[in-house]
């Protein structure tokens, strides 16, 4: 559609999301059982019909690739459609990323091999559904020369976000990453705008804004912070996509997963009797990759010793033997043994969990081995001298965590 | 002033020595980044097709690591014209036994600066 190659930027460190990205890059993080969080804009990418997809990572990075290469070869390169993976090379630089738009500086020689007529970038860790191709058609109706993608959130969150302000025509009036007083949405004081980190322009104002950007010393060379801020002040058509319609009091999901705690209520969200994600819908499928494995399954319904799983995701191969799990995400290939009993958890693939072990409000990473009897989420004070405690209370034990 | 051509930079120091400027030469690439490196420049005249690394990377590393030093491309070639790359460059000209349009420009991007 429209000639559109894609740009997801993959290469964020994830800081706030320590550990879980101790061993891999943010969008690689698991989501939701089955899912890693890079899923999610690459399954828009595909519903949307965009088939050009660049995949940009730079950080610890394996993980990553690998999810890309076993469960995203599913494109045609002979039709030239293709989900690349493009490390960052050194080509034209000493330096690593130094941000979004020194990303795409550094990657001009595959702008100049594709010479698509429009590029499409796209942050690899949101969590959301959503159709590209309004966005670019209001793109080509505005006449835009850069179109942001926005979402309205209420005024006393705005803080942590890039803020955008826009006059009634939806065009840009000011940006400000993280400010202190947020300017509201025309005609709602309790609601502002925030960049969604979604960009969409020709392929040639990208490259003029990325080299000019490239140019200035003082960048800090990201879109949010340096380009956008600098195009609206030259006057330039920057105009902002609405992802919801504040309006009609519409409501999209949409979550920034960049805090642990954020991260948990994201996955719990999917928990929900309604989720407010539906990953059911047939219409917008999230694909992902997942290993060849059995059926779930409980075993054991004698009194006492009962397997059950109560307001729960279960993934392909887990076994609950006789254990009890109640409002959480157990993923693929997890084995819980009699008695144990987990609640308001995010259980990673591989877990084994010990007989009458209790874990509560924990996020477990892959692999980790919980040994009989053990206890976390119930002592936050003893949980603190082993693992990662949230401010809200989440405990996360991070892999190769030997919790003894 | 970077070019693989003996003769070209020859002519070009001659010349633009006479009106006054100082020129240090480099004969590919690599050498023109290790000068840029080491020593601070006004501007840098890059030829394209050179060995050992081109000129349109060099342009693209001198953009990263010295944010703001003026580049002129100078080759025989039109057809680096329209690439991505060569918009990083300051000017784009292209060579001539008559030195008149290089010395223009260079003048223009000194001045600016």
């Amino acid at each position: 559609m429209f000639d559109t190659i894609v740009f997801l930027l993959a290469g964020g460190k994830g800081e706030r999301l320590y550990p879980l990205t101790k061993d891999r890059a943010k969008p690689a993080v698991p989501f939701g059982g089955n899912y890693r969080i890079i899923d999610f804009p690459l399954s828009n990418c595909i519903n949307s019909g965009l088939r050009r997809i660049f995949v940009l990572t730079q950080y610890k990075s394996i993980s990553l690739d690998r999810h890309i290469r076993l469960g995203w070869s599913i494109l045609s390169p002979e039709l030239g459609e293709h989900v690349t993976i493009l490390p960052a090379q050194q080509r034209i630089s000493d330096d690593w990323y130094r941000g979004t738009a020194d990303a795409v500086f550094q990657n001009i020689y595959t702008l100049e091999r594709e010479r698509s007529q429009y590029v499409l970038i796209l942050a690899g860790d949101h969590i959301y559904k959503m159709d590209y191709r309004p966005m670019m058609e209001f793109h080509a109706y505005r006449n835009a020369d850069i179109t942001v993608a926005v979402m309205d959130i209420p005024i006393f969150v705005a803080s942590r976000f890039g803020v955008v302000e826009v006059d009634g025509e939806n065009r840009v009036v000011s940006f400000e990453e993280k400010p202190t007083a947020p300017k509201p949405v025309p005609g709602r004081s309790d609601r502002c705008l925030i960049s969604m980190g979604i960009y969409y322009l020709d392929t040639r104002t990208l490259v003029k804004e990325v080299i000019a950007d490239a140019k200035i010393k003082e960048s800090t060379h990201d879109f949010g912070r340096d380009i956008l801020p600098r195009m609206v002040k030259e006057g330039k058509k920057v105009f902002a996509y609405p992802f919801q319609d504040w309006q009609k009091g519409e409501e999209r999901y949409w979550r920034d997963v960049g805090t642990i705690d954020a991260y948990f209520e994201a996955n719990m969200d999917l928990v929900a009797v309604t989720p407010k994600l539906d990953l059911y819908d047939q219409n917008w499928p999230i694909r992902t990759y997942q290993h060849p494995l059995p059926p779930a399954k409980t075993v054991f319904r004698e009194p006492g010793r009962c397997g059950q799983i109560l307001d729960s995701l279960v993934g392909n191969g887990s076994i609950i033997s006789g254990a009890t799990v109640a409002h959480s995400i157990i993923s693929p290939a997890v084995f819980i043994h009699s008695y144990a009993r987990i609640e308001d958890s995010i259980v990673m693939e591989g877990v084994e969990i010990g007989r009458n072990a209790k874990i509560k409000r924990t996020i477990i990473d892959k692999y980790v081995k919980i040994p009989e009897g053990f206890q976390i989420g119930y002592d936050l004070n003893e949980d603190r001298k082993r693992f990662t405690v949230t401010e809200s209370g989440i405990v996360v034990v991070p892999r190769s965590a030997v919790a003894i | 002033m970077v070019d693989d051509d003996a003769t070209q930079r020859l002519v070009c120091q001659k010349e633009l020595e006479a009106e006054g400027w100082e020129v240090t030469l480099a004969s590919d690439g690599l050498e023109a980044l290790e000068q840029i490196r080491k020593k601070k420049f006004d501007l840098v005249i890059l030829d394209i097709r050179m060995p050992q690394m081109d000129g349109l990377e060099v342009l693209g590393r001198t953009l990263s690591a010295s944010p703001g030093l003026p580049v002129i491309l100078y080759t025989a070639f039109d057809c680096y014209r329209d690439n991505f790359l060569s918009w990083a460059a300051d000017a784009y000209v292209l060579k001539s036994p008559d030195l008149g349009e290089l010395k223009n420009k260079i003048k223009t991007l000194l001045e600016k600066e």
